[in-house]
């Protein structure tokens, strides 16, 4: 069991980093990445730990006299329990508790009771033996099947419409997405009477343990919720304790012994949340120019048993769409719910909104970039899509299905933002005297790079190099940290860290100033070194060996009103990104050859961790374009491809090359990262499919299936 | 997972014995245990026992080897040949590309370098239907094919039912237009054509093939086809299973095409050979496009789609055609 925070690891030399770097990531030298405040060389502070498998996941705890718990689960849509056989579930050896709490299911994967053993082959067993036998009612799987059409158009974009040179009347659809960590959902609880220790999967150690207080019996002092690593989490995990937490809580409780809980992976697409389906119908008038004047999109989100939750970014905000009339609707469904993932509303909202900019264009005869540079609200961006158009040789785009031959190259781009959400957090840095620092806050890295981030920010404000520091986080007793979701954990930790670091430097030479009997003012501590007037006189080590106590502890705060505001600095999340693919016209096999991603994100803190988010979300956003689609049976409700084999996931051969640009011009204070790279790809993969092949395919995924339909559509 | 033993057979003689004994109640074999571990891990097979032949040889498989005999060759792949092997072999990249590149496209580099010739031949179709514990289908003793009412975009295009699966294997098809031959043991015969090893549904939904209880496939043979070729289409490049994949053998006069033998897969629930293709493209030049086009495009006849899959009908000819270039040594898209 790691007890001890990761270590800082020491960047290898330049030479050695040159031969190690995959060439193909080009992302080092670009001059728009330099600058003072990228620290370029830092590498993830717990890479090592991981790829290791050092790191310990919460699934990775099999504690001695461990009990499992899993769920009973409807299988079916809709469904009522006709039998089942308690008692001999009860009669298998090595179970110890069987409950079933309801016996109707309104969607399959839906908890009705559960089941508690001392193996998990002991679980299966008596899964087996309770032989719960189930009939299916008619159930809905689809938003065709339940929704109402939109609403009357107002009269204002009526008038627009009627005004307009051209109409575009289209729907586009996006199917369910599952999140899909790799490590899937749940927690390993170890119950002791009077206190306990809980190894969650979580994006919010905190969240976590507000929601166990109940389940564990015990005071919010008693316990502690752990979360060093985590194998995923892409917003399902930010559901507090969630029931498989609260489960194997009140397993361990009850038993007094640890009880873990995990779903399986089956279970893990069925009801642990997904990216919601989406329809999005447009009708919108535009003019010979291209300029939209306005109209009429309505929206429906299938959010399963969920009652909201189906909201969907189409208009996005980003394009001036003149009188533009907008509505959503959540649509009920016998599916499982949604939970937030990874920009929620916004893949969906963009695939649609950049799409329909394309199709207008190919009406109008126009260029997609002159329209979205006409169009485009927000100074930044059209500064983005001008590089981008550059990087990705836009100039060299021909005209939407021209191509000659059997393979045709199609160029296609989008837009992304995001908003900062400020959220309360709270830092430590400790300095003790034998010269080690640890920087702590209860947040959590779910491998966005948060450990690497706090350590980057506590270094450079403190005055110290990386590898002095050690960081500690993903623990709910530590000073209180963000959730990780919304984006929103490097730019509320950052301020805080930032006050902290700066508190312990102040501290530091302070004391160091009594010592020596000099002005505090005239000390300062610069890369490890303490410099009076300038001059180096010692180095860190040997100042802390002069503290007149065991520790210096620096705290910073930061939240929306109050602490740390100083910090908090300039900064957007916008972006835009370019994708340049192939289209067998024979087979409909689309292939991705190179993504441009242009991204600000405020102050780069760590360029490979920054670097890294940009890629993964490109990679989830290709991965929603091209593949990902939780298929229910129409009747029976059940999923079809709850696996990783038919639910299919981008993988290295489908992966291209992908260009993190990192946008610096007027970014001074850290910004959101985390959502904004995964939110345009699909809407600019289907733009370039369309100029590919001169058809638009207004349905996720972008499979060879529809592609040769849309290609036959659009011939002659 | 159930508990099972693992019982190491020395050969396969002792394999097939091991299952025909009453030591066990449900022994399965295992080599590779690529596919027997989905099933295992789905809850589909609950075994007493694995059978292990991967040691039947004596620890490594034969090599492949090419005997030539009256002026004809034939190749002698082990049963444990691993895919990997198969895809990097020399002898077979020159005397059956077709195979080659059929193994050589199958999964990921992991799974070829265990899985072997013989387990691709007889796993068990990945229709989700037949690979879900929530449907009780006819392969598993139930009462329908859901695929029929249901979800079916990967299943068949041809065959009557009342199973729609569509045939997994890769290799099968290059073996088909290469007269391979599977080589047994534990049966009172010592081989059969890969061309009768699989049967339709209509003749028995609960397996795929022909093989009696305790025969066990020790080799496989097929006749050198140095001008054939094969193309799978998949959705995904990584680790896919094909939406339509085609092998040809041909025999070539100059740039004539003088004979061809053409099998489908992922189309229906046997590899599907297309006589009427192999026909239709006698006499076309491999440099005529259009002629290829009008020959490969009866590969539909007699197909009828399903709900969600009549995709297929467009996707078969242009894998057939593919590999027909490919078999004429030509580059392909």
């Amino acid at each position: 069991m790691p007890e001890t925070p990761a270590r800082a690891i020491t960047a290898p030399d330049d030479a050695d980093t040159q031969s190690h770097t995959p060439t193909h990531m080009p992302t080092t030298n670009r001059p728009i990445n330099m600058g003072k405040t990228v620290a370029d060389q830092a590498s993830r502070l717990d890479g090592i730990a991981k790829v290791t498998g050092r790191a310990m996941y919460a699934r990775d705890y099999y504690m001695d006299n461990s009990l499992f718990v899993a769920f009973i689960r409807c299988p079916v849509g809709v469904g009522r329990m006709v039998s089942a056989d308690e008692d001999a579930a009860r009669a298998t050896p090595g179970v110890v508790e069987v409950t079933i709490d309801r016996r109707e299911g309104t969607y399959a994967g839906q908890p009705v009771g559960r089941i508690a053993a001392e193996s998990k082959t002991a679980l299966r067993r008596a899964m087996r033996a309770l032989n719960a036998r189930w009939d299916a009612g008619e159930c809905k799987t689809e938003i065709e099947h339940v929704m109402m059409p939109p609403p009357e158009t107002s009269e204002a974009a009526q008038r627009a419409l009627a005004g307009a040179d051209h109409v575009l009347e289209a729907v586009y659809s996006t199917p369910v997405q599952t999140h899909s960590p790799l490590e899937t959902h749940g927690a390993v609880v170890d119950h002791r009477g009077d206190r306990a220790i809980v190894y969650s999967s979580t994006q919010g150690v905190q969240a976590a343990a507000d929601g166990l207080e109940d389940a564990l019996a015990l005071k919010r002092s008693q316990y502690e919720v752990r979360c060093e690593y985590i194998g995923g989490g892409f917003g399902s995990k930010l559901n507090g304790a969630g029931r498989e937490g609260i489960a194997a809580g009140e397993v361990s409780r009850a038993h007094g012994r640890p009880a873990s809980c995990f779903t399986d992976r089956d279970e893990d697409h069925l009801d642990t949340g997904n990216r919601p389906s989406s329809r999005t119908s447009v009708r919108v008038g535009f003019n010979n120019d291209g300029t939209i004047v306005g109209g009429h999109i309505h929206s429906w989100g299938g959010v399963g048993v969920a009652r909201g939750g189906g909201g969907v970014d189409c208009p996005s905000g980003h394009y001036n769409l003149g009188q533009m009339q907008a509505g959503n609707e959540s649509v009920q469904l016998n599916a499982g719910a949604p939970r937030p993932f990874r920009a929620p509303g916004w893949p969906q909202g963009k695939f649609a909104e950049e799409l329909m900019v394309d199709e207008i264009a190919a009406i109008c005869g126009a260029d997609p970039l002159a329209i979205r540079l006409r169009m485009e609200t927000s100074e930044a961006r059209k500064e983005m899509y001008q590089l981008g158009a550059k990087l990705i040789d836009w100039n060299s785009r021909t005209a939407n299905g021209s191509g000659r031959g059997v393979t045709k190259r199609g160029l296609g781009m989008g837009g992304t933002s995001w908003r900062r959400f400020p959220a309360r957090a709270e830092a430590e840095v400790v300095i003790h005297r034998d010269g080690s620092v640890v920087a702590k806050t209860g947040t959590q890295d779910i491998g966005t790079g948060m450990r690497t981030v706090a350590g980057v920010l506590c270094a450079e404000h403190l005055g110290v190099p990386l590898d002095h520091v050690d960081v500690a986080i993903g623990r709910s007793t530590l000073p209180i940290g963000p959730g990780s979701g919304g984006s929103m954990t490097s730019h509320n930790v950052a301020p805080a860290m930032i006050a902290a670091a700066e508190d312990a430097k102040a501290k530091l030479l302070d004391a160091l100033a009594d010592t020596l009997g000099e002005p505090a003012r005239d000390l300062d501590l610069v890369d490890g070194r303490i410099l009076q007037r300038g001059e180096p006189v010692m180095d860190f080590a040997q100042a802390c060996a002069k503290l007149p106590r065991e520790q210096i502890t620096g705290r910073g705060e930061f939240s929306r009103n109050g602490g740390a505001q100083q910090h908090l600095g300039e900064g957007t999340s916008d972006g835009v990104q370019f994708v340049d693919l192939s289209v067998d016209t024979e087979t409909g096999v689309i292939k991705v050859n190179r993504v441009i991603a242009i991204q600000a994100c405020g102050r780069v803190v760590c360029r490979k961790t920054a670097e890294s988010q940009i890629i993964g979300g490109v990679i989830q956003g290709l991965s929603y374009a091209l593949f990902e689609h939780k298929m229910l049976d129409r009747n029976t409700g059940s999923m079809v491809n709850a696996n990783l084999e038919q639910y299919k996931i981008l993988g290295t051969d489908d992966t291209p090359l992908i260009e993190p640009v990192l946008w610096t011009k007027g970014q001074t204070g850290v910004r959101s990262l985390g959502e904004p790279p995964t939110i345009p790809t699909a809407g600019a993969t289907a733009c370039a499919l369309l100029n590919a092949i001169g058809a638009p395919v207004r349905h996720l995924p972008l499979t060879p299936d529809k592609v040769l339909d849309a290609i036959e559509e659009a011939q002659p | 997972m159930n508990r099972f033993t693992i019982a190491t057979a020395t050969s396969y003689d002792d394999a097939s014995a091991i299952v025909k004994s009453d030591r066990f109640a449900l022994p399965i074999l295992k080599a590779g245990g690529m596919d027997v571990v989905d099933h295992l891990k789905e809850g589909l097979w609950e075994p007493d026992a694995l059978v292990d032949v991967l040691r039947a040889e004596g620890g490594a498989a034969a090599p492949i080897q090419e005997h030539r005999e009256a002026g004809r060759s034939s190749i002698r792949l082990s049963a444990l040949t691993t895919l990997d092997e198969i895809a990097t072999s020399t002898l077979i990249q020159a005397r059956c590309p077709a195979l080659a590149q059929s193994a050589g496209s199958a999964a990921t580099p992991q799974v070829r370098n265990v899985a072997t010739a013989a387990g691709n031949l007889l796993q068990r179709p990945r229709c989700w239907y037949y690979r879900s514990k929530d449907f009780d289908c006819l392969k598993k003793g139930g009462d329908r094919c859901y695929a029929v009412q249901g979800l079916n975009r990967y299943h068949a295009i041809f065959g009557d039912g009342p199973c729609h699966i569509v045939h997994p294997s890769n290799l099968a098809p290059a073996l088909m237009v290469a007269g391979g031959v599977a080589h047994l043991t534990g049966g009172d015969r010592d081989s059969i054509p890969i061309a009768k090893l699989y049967h339709t549904p209509d003749r028995g939904v609960r397996d795929e093939h022909n093989l009696k209880p305790g025969e066990v496939v020790t080799a496989i043979t097929l006749n050198a086809a140095p001008n054939s070729g094969f193309y799978a289409i998949k959705e995904k490049q990584s680790f896919d299973w094909p939406l339509v994949m085609a092998a040809v053998a041909l025999e070539l006069d100059g740039t004539r095409i003088a004979n061809a033998r053409v099998c489908a897969g992922a189309v229906a629930p046997v590899p599907w050979m297309l006589p009427a293709v192999g026909q239709a493209l006698r006499d076309v030049s491999i440099d005529d496009d259009a002629g290829l086009k009008a020959a490969c495009a009866r590969a539909t006849q007699g197909a009828a789609p399903m709900s969600d899959n009549a995709y297929k009908l467009k996707l078969l000819p242009v894998a057939i055609r593919r590999a027909v270039l490919k078999a004429a040594g030509k580059e392909v898209e």
